[in-house]
């Protein structure tokens, strides 16, 4: 019960960001990949570099003892992040960003994007046994981070990797060319 | 706009001091996930499963199959009573592949007994206690880490020499805004993505979801699939939760602002390009959200789940997924909007 609080309570926070960061906007999302419109990338990015202190200070403060590290298998990786790479320059659509707009009450999610999740995830299920045993195999490393893979100490990756992501940040928003900014909502 | 919170300074007291008061220590960790044997088997390096060259453990790293062979229970808190059970699969590998391998079982059953007797020493006569593969402390690395570190130090400060100061206002009236900065809007989902890996031990992940409630519907039209019967089982699960949780952030986010309204078209671009016809928005819609998906299962995870959640831990599996998307998507962007020939 105090699992599904939580669930509802984190879901709420996260529906309510991507609401105001204007990621429920077809062109915002797709503009990304026409470099016009980075505001999904520095909402991302900034996402990531905070998840990634809080959970390092989480687990070195012992609130866990570890966090779950989805496995690395290189091709299905790549493969999977093309296909919704269409996907997603197409409709403008990515799961998350489907249910934040049906939460503002668009009828184009809800009926053509919901009942998608729903045949994509039949058409995977259909799929599965015949591809993933083969595809996930390669380039398979297993559970691992890149602190584990390296060998180095976890504070000083994420040190780089905070280093990179804010400097990446601040090139980005030099650039200033957000052509959907300001946003497209508000009649 | 709320501009300046991120660099506000209370905000990342605040944070810290909101994972530290609502959190408690986790003692059953390992039972938060759906199968607790690769949370406490299979993190952070130690006796990662899909890396050992034991053929029959890398054939079914595609889903969570412990239990299926190994037995026990992994829905289990403790560590005992997970282990309840426990069998040896290749001691009795006639019958260990019969649960799900209903028909050829035997077929499998050979080839394992055969590769086994060729590893030495063979694992059915030493238990599985495969040696963690030690995470060893590399010098070099840190020492490269560390010169990089201080090299985008360097970068940094004069990056942010020219950081201009905003002006602050109430906190509560940037709640009915229409828009955030994305920098503020990210800090905020960053801070959900922390309590969802350390506190739920969870990713942040909607596909799954959507997966989990495909599987009412997967089992009952295709009652045989090894895939529904096993691997993905029908349930509402705490993602689907999650996900009802989206929605009614999403709304309260965008009725506050006065956005929520019912619409058939994106605000902008769509219909330049496209014409104002639902049918077309609603067919582009449909496909592109079953691409995504199948996307999504395909690599493992969505935007949140695998490229946020799965960054915010430093898998390599997050870095991939994201090169893949603007692989993918890029090409098909200029598609969408090349010019056409006049």
């Amino acid at each position: 019960m105090l699992d599904v609080f939580k669930a509802l309570m984190l879901g709420l926070l996260f529906g309510w960001s991507l609401q105001k960061a204007g990621l429920t906007h077809y062109a915002r999302i797709v503009n990304v990949y026409r470099f016009r419109d980075m505001t999904v990338i520095r909402f991302m990015l900034t996402a990531l570099v905070v998840g990634a202190v809080g959970i390092q200070l989480g687990i070195e403060l012992g609130f866990a003892t570890n966090a779950p590290i989805p496995p690395t298998s290189m091709l299905s990786n790549v493969v999977g992040g093309v296909i919704f790479g269409v996907g997603m320059a197409s409709a403008g659509y990515c799961p998350g960003t489907i249910v934040a707009e049906a939460g503002e009450g668009r009828l184009d999610a809800w009926l053509g994007g919901l009942s998608g999740l729903i045949v994509g995830a039949l058409a995977f299920g259909l799929l599965q046994p015949m591809i993933m045993p083969s595809l996930a195999r390669v380039g398979a490393l297993g559970r691992v981070t890149l602190a584990t893979l390296t060998g180095a100490s976890p504070w000083l990756v994420l040190l780089v990797f905070g280093q990179v992501i804010v400097l990446m940040l601040i090139l980005i928003g030099r650039m200033g060319n957000d052509t959907t900014n300001p946003p497209p909502a508000g009649d | 706009m709320c501009d300046d919170l991120p660099v506000r300074p209370w905000f990342p007291l605040l944070s810290v001091l909101a994972i530290t008061a609502l959190a408690q220590p986790l003692s059953a960790q390992c039972a938060s996930n759906a199968s607790s044997c690769v949370t406490c088997h299979e993190t952070q390096g130690l006796r990662p499963v899909l890396d050992s060259a034991q053929i029959w453990h890398v054939d079914h790293g595609f889903g969570d199959l412990c239990a299926s062979c190994h037995g026990g229970d992994p829905a289990s808190p403790t560590k005992e009573e997970a282990h309840l059970g426990l069998r040896q699969p290749l001691a009795d590998a006639a019958n260990s592949c019969t649960g799900c391998h209903t028909d050829d079982s035997s077929k499998y059953a050979e080839r394992y007994l055969r590769a086994a007797v060729s590893m030495a020493p063979p694992p059915h006569v030493t238990p599985p206690t495969t040696v963690p593969p030690k995470v060893t402390a590399s010098p070099t690395a840190n020492r490269v880490l560390i010169s990089l570190a201080a090299l985008l130090s360097v970068a940094l400060f004069f990056a942010v020499r020219h950081a201009r100061a905003t002006e602050s206002r109430p906190l509560l009236s940037c709640l009915r805004d229409k828009i955030w900065s994305p920098y503020s809007a990210g800090v905020l989902l960053g801070l959900v993505v922390a309590f969802a890996e350390v506190i739920c031990g969870r990713p942040l992940a909607l596909s799954g979801a959507f997966d989990k409630l495909a599987a009412y519907l997967g089992r009952w039209l295709f009652p045989s699939s090894q895939y529904y019967g096993h691997i993905m089982t029908a349930g509402v699960t705490w993602q689907v939760w999650l996900m009802v949780g989206v929605l009614a952030g999403s709304f309260a986010s965008s009725k506050l602002s006065g956005e929520a309204r019912f619409r058939w078209l994106p605000d902008t671009q769509w219909e330049p390009r496209f014409g104002a016809s639902r049918t077309l928005r609603l067919v582009v819609a449909f496909f592109g959200a079953v691409l995504v998906q199948m996307g999504a299962g395909i690599a493992g995870g969505c935007t949140s789940g695998l490229a946020i959640s799965g960054g915010a831990v430093l898998a390599p599996a997050a870095f991939l997924f994201m090169l893949g998307m603007f692989a993918g998507g890029i090409p098909v962007a200029w598609f969408w909007y090349r010019e056409r020939a006049a």
